[in-house]
């Protein structure tokens, strides 16, 4: 081999060493990509699972799938007003820790309740909460299911009185109202506080039913409209005709006594 | 957010493995291997034939890699403990890296693939979840991006019967292909990557099913939706599923008629309602009977075990997996065992003919 040959070799080799030096750093560069994107993604979905402490899982689910799917519609949604009974009062005799700890367990039992019926709770209010059948995707059997969770969540507090009886702690008391009707539906609030919500009569009128509750004292209302999309899968005995605010008529609710 | 194999909560089997030797020796001679969800169908004629076809179907005009990756995100759409950790173990058979994997299941933008691959993993996630369920829109979309006509025929029945067969796992609460699991995380899982090429290569080989034309595929239950599917291996294997479904006699014509129309108005498909009503009429339903139904979830004219069929086949499309399984083992009681299957089969393949009367939009 002449001189040249070898300065050939020799610059090929440099090439060649050059090369696999460049494929391996951009290799590495790669990988480092790689595991940034998951750690990247690992914050995310942890942001994202602290943010379903606050909204509804499925709320936070649309909203980062694509940011149009939960634009404001009318919706025919069952909505369910649940607020206990002298719990104000409780609260005055009872540790504040205690208070929210019973608060906090009595909201649990209730979700589950109604998530195990095709609900999601949308908010709590104080010791209320409010939850919507139908609200963020089409529900045929929105009326049933709403009253469905309404007995499950009666079974559900009956379980949880009996262990609050057992801690030597009072016992909670409800009422629900049950009401349907077109809302529009959407994201509702400012850019810095917003919540996935319905407005519209019908969320005034289910509203004005859960207070019936108390007058009547039952734990468990439903409207005219509820009762015309059930059969009779549900026992319901009807309530005198009642006045409320915002109404000109009376209206016709009923108490769902039991499954049959 | 899709979750994450270890997030799936799973319960106890919700029935016992039932094994039947003459049928384990069948997909021996096929070549295939005995899943626990084999023995825990293999009663049901019908429905170990599907569940065979379910796990090996390959389509003709789809690379495997991109098969299994949307079987994988199929089932953990579906949050079906079972298939999901089956397919991520076979995936890292084929060669996958395990951040590859994470990449995919955490539907991380990936620089690997193409367009038109990311494009077909976004459709098996779209198609799986289905809410709402794709609109001709993706459909166009997958067309404009090279797919042929044939190839979203054969997506979109892979997914869909994914779907079916995810429920079937998942509704009888299927205890984990641990073994393989395991075995494919092992240091040693590369001769069994060596080795099922081979097997697939010089072992028995899967029986040839003849692809059938669009009328043939039109006769039947459901066949509005089976034909689009015409000359492909899977027309022959949906339609087979649903005929066998309706002939076996375990739960009433009807029942299953109204346990579809269910599924159908629960995913807004007036195709396959459409359909389970034309059933419900020949049955002597009247279409009074048929709105009743559908509005209450209960029929008189169905049998006193039957009653809670419908509102129990209409929570098979959204679910929770120990939920549902709390629910399936409750109708269970009703039902009893062998009906049971029958019903999990019924409810899984409504399931997944609602998902693929996409092609008919």
């Amino acid at each position: 081999m002449t001189a040249l040959d070898w300065i050939l070799v020799a610059l090929g080799a440099i090439a060649l060493s050059g090369l696999a030096v460049l494929v391996l750093h951009g290799r590495r560069q790669n990988e480092q990509l790689e595991k940034l994107l998951l750690a990247a993604d690992d914050r995310l979905e942890q942001l994202q699972r602290q943010f379903e402490r606050f909204v509804p899982a499925d709320v936070v689910e649309r909203l980062t799938e694509a940011s149009d799917v939960l634009a404001p519609e009318r919706r025919q949604v069952t909505m369910l007003f649940a607020d206990l009974r002298g719990f104000t009062a409780l609260c005055d005799r009872l540790d504040p820790a205690v208070t929210v700890g019973i608060l906090n367990d009595y909201f649990r039992h209730m979700t589950i309740a109604i998530g195990h019926h095709h609900g999601h709770v949308t908010e709590f209010v104080g010791d209320g909460l409010l939850a919507l059948f139908g609200a963020l995707e089409a529900n045929p059997w929105q009326a049933r299911d709403a009253v469905l969770a309404a007995l499950d969540m009666r079974a559900a507090l009956a379980r949880y009185n009996a262990t609050l009886r057992e801690r030597g702690l009072p016992e909670l008391r409800f009422g629900i109202g049950i009401h349907g009707g077109e809302v529009v539906a959407g994201v509702i609030g400012t850019a810095g506080l917003s919540k996935f919500s319905v407005t519209g009569d019908p969320i005034n009128v289910a509203s004005r039913v859960e207070g019936l509750t108390a007058r009547y004292e039952v734990d468990l209302l439903v409207t005219e409209d509820i009762r015309r999309a059930l059969d009779d899968q549900f026992r319901l005995r009807p309530m005198p005709p009642a006045l409320v605010k915002g109404k000109a008529e009376p209206i016709q609710t009923y108490h769902v006594e039991a499954e049959r | 957010m899709a979750v994450l194999l270890s997030e799936i909560q799973w319960s106890d089997p919700v029935l016992p493995a039932a094994p039947d030797a003459a049928w384990e020796a069948e997909l021996k001679r096929r070549g295939a291997p005995v899943l626990e969800v084999d023995r825990r169908v293999a009663a049901s004629r019908w429905l170990r034939e599907a569940a065979y076809q379910a796990t090996n179907y390959m389509p003709a005009a789809l690379p495997e890699r991109l098969h299994r990756m949307g079987s994988m995100v199929t089932a953990q759409e579906n949050s079906c403990r079972y298939c999901y950790g089956a397919n991520r173990a076979y995936m890292k058979l084929l060669g996958y890296s395990e951040s590859f994997i994470q990449q995919v299941e955490r539907d991380v933008q990936m620089a690997e693939l193409d367009a038109k691959e990311r494009a077909y993993i976004a459709f098996c996630r779209s198609l799986a979840r289905s809410r709402p369920r794709p609109a001709a829109a993706e459909r166009a979309a997958l067309l404009e991006l090279g797919y042929t006509p044939a190839q979203i025929g054969e997506i979109a029945f892979a997914i869909s019967f994914g779907c079916f067969f995810n429920r079937v796992s998942t509704l009888l609460a299927c205890p984990p292909e641990k073994k393989f699991e395991r075995m494919a995380a092992g240091p040693f899982r590369w001769l069994l990557a060596l080795a099922m090429p081979l097997m697939k290569k010089f072992g028995p080989g899967r029986p040839e099913t003849a692809a059938l034309d669009r009328a043939t595929l039109a006769a039947g239950p459901f066949g509005v939706v089976v034909a689009p599917l015409a000359g492909l291996q899977a027309g022959t294997i949906m339609k087979a599923a649903l005929d066998g479904s309706f002939e076996s006699g375990l739960l009433s014509r009807s029942a299953k008629a109204l346990m579809f129309a269910v599924v159908a108005r629960t995913l807004g498909c007036p195709h396959c309602e459409a359909a389970a009503t034309r059933l419900l009429l020949e049955d002597g339903f009247g279409q009074a009977d048929i709105d009743s139904a559908m509005a209450t979830l209960r029929s008189p004219r169905l049998a006193q075990g039957e009653a809670g069929l419908l509102a129990w086949a209409r929570d098979t499309v959204y679910y929770e997996p120990s939920s549902i399984q709390q629910k399936t083992r409750a109708l269970g009681a009703e039902l009893g065992a062998a009906a049971l299957l029958e019903a999990i089969g019924v409810a899984s393949l409504a399931n997944a003919t609602v998902r693929l009367a996409m092609l008919l939009e």
